[in-house]
């Protein structure tokens, strides 16, 4: 590559502007520590921030304020949070999900500890909303990790002859677990449960946990983290009886395969 | 009070690293006006901008332990990443303005028809006509521009200008050099 060609490149990248394969290739030029590709691009970079430097403005101070609750809150809530809960808490995921309205709930708090015992009505309120926010918190945070990750199935379950128009989803991941919601399914009799099985490649069902369906036909069912199982290639849910068995015996009603 | 040492913002970012608050005041302090400077001239919009700002510093506190000296200062590390949030930020303006069809909210997201059309008012309003920028011959300052203020790719500018993508790589290579010169020797008294 010549070296204004090199150059080029690293205009466009400073700049922002650089796409495809341009973008892919310089990359892998700076990974690779070329050094003509790394001088120049700094030598760029340099400029472009003197260029910005020509031209400072003065931020509103609410910004700080604010970025500095958010820190202190932050750095408290990792200190708060009870040992063994938070499994996600070191994960990348924590401070995506540590909403303004979380910071500014706990920065309050700080604030309160530190000053009299005439705000302890107060602090008693702001404590169990922040214990309310925090476990919402929780609940959203695992949510989020789910979705977020590539690694995470969303599979379509169809209702079969028992209950053709029975539907479900089951959102799986398979170190965080994941979630059934089911709709259209009959009440299970008496003595009877619904019971989720995950089938991952040649071995034998999986059960997932059981589940009940109220009046209107709709279940849910939070599943734990299935030992020795991945990636699922299919989820189907039977009729079993109450407290499910270990391998499945009845009727399928629900069938989806990845 | 202002010391005639620059706090050194390398140093800064170590701390900051290590957890301390104080160490990352300082360094929002020395570096949030040029931040806010360059986020501003992507984004009109006070609000907007604002709290991009609170983003990018956001997540200097999380990422300070990732900063590598050897891929350039810490105020490039924190320009570049206000711009790239700027532009996200603009670009997802327009995609929202296109997607509802709404009217285009001029105090957000600036039309896509003006900067085209006359980019020497543009400069100007930007403050930056007096500065470095007025220095480049007009093709090369206007690709800049495009790029680093309106956020748009090289081909983007190459249609938008009806020049072929190679004239365009060409004038942003030149223009930054260019800059890069009229930088070292200083900005000639106006």
């Amino acid at each position: 590559m010549s070296r204004d060609e090199i150059g080029e490149l690293a205009a466009a990248y400073a700049l922002g502007g650089l796409e495809g394969a341009d973008r892919a290739r310089f990359e892998a030029l700076l990974r690779a520590a070329d050094p003509e590709a790394v001088t120049a691009l700094r030598e760029f970079e340099d400029t472009l921030v003197e260029l910005a430097a020509a031209a400072p403005e003065t931020p509103p101070p609410a910004v700080k304020a604010r970025l500095m609750e958010r820190i202190a809150a932050a750095t408290l809530a990792d200190r708060v949070e009870p040992a063994g809960a938070g499994r996600g808490r070191r994960s990348a995921v924590w401070p995506a999900v540590l909403s303004a309205a979380m910071a500014a709930g706990l920065a309050a708090i700080v604030v309160a500890w530190t000053v009299s015992a005439r705000y302890e009505k107060r602090l008693d309120a702001l404590g169990r909303d922040a214990d309310r926010l925090r476990a919402d918190l929780q609940s959203q945070q695992e949510i989020v990790t789910i979705l977020r990750d590539p690694a995470t199935q969303m599979l379509a379950l169809a209702g079969l002859a028992p209950a053709p128009l029975a539907r479900a989803r089951v959102l799986w991941h398979a170190k965080s677990g994941g979630l059934l919601v089911a709709a259209g399914l009959p009440p299970a009799p008496e003595g009877k449960t619904y019971q989720l099985w995950a089938i991952a490649g040649g071995n034998a069902p999986v059960s997932a946990g059981v589940f009940s369906v109220d009046a209107s036909g709709t279940g849910s069912l939070a599943v734990h983290p299935l030992p020795g199982v991945a990636k699922v290639d299919a989820f189907a849910v039977t009729l079993e009886p109450a407290g499910g068995l270990p391998a499945p015996s009845g009727t399928m009603y629900l069938l989806g395969k990845s | 009070m202002p010391s005639a040492v620059p706090e050194n913002s390398s140093a800064l970012i170590a701390r900051i690293a290590a957890g301390d608050r104080d160490a990352f005041s300082r360094f929002y302090d020395l570096l949030a006006p040029i931040a806010f400077g360059v986020i501003r001239r992507v984004l009109r919009d006070q609000e907007a901008a604002a709290d991009v700002l609170q983003e990018v510093f956001w997540q200097v506190w999380r990422e300070a332990s990732r900063y590598d000296p050897t891929r350039g200062s810490p105020e490039a590390w924190v320009v570049m990443r206000a711009k790239t949030r700027a532009i996200d930020r603009l670009r997802s303006i327009r995609r929202v303005d296109r997607t509802f069809v709404a009217p285009v909210d001029e105090s957000v997201a600036r039309p896509d028809a003006e900067p085209a059309e006359n980019p020497a008012v543009r400069a100007e309003e930007r403050g930056l006509v007096q500065g470095a920028l007025a220095q480049l011959p007009e093709p090369q300052r206007r690709v800049i521009e495009l790029a680093f203020f309106d956020g748009l790719s090289h081909s983007e500018i190459a249609a938008r200008l009806g020049e072929p993508l190679g004239t365009v790589k060409t004038r942003a290579r030149l223009g930054l050099e260019r800059l890069r010169g009229v930088m070292r020797r200083g900005l000639p008294a106006t």
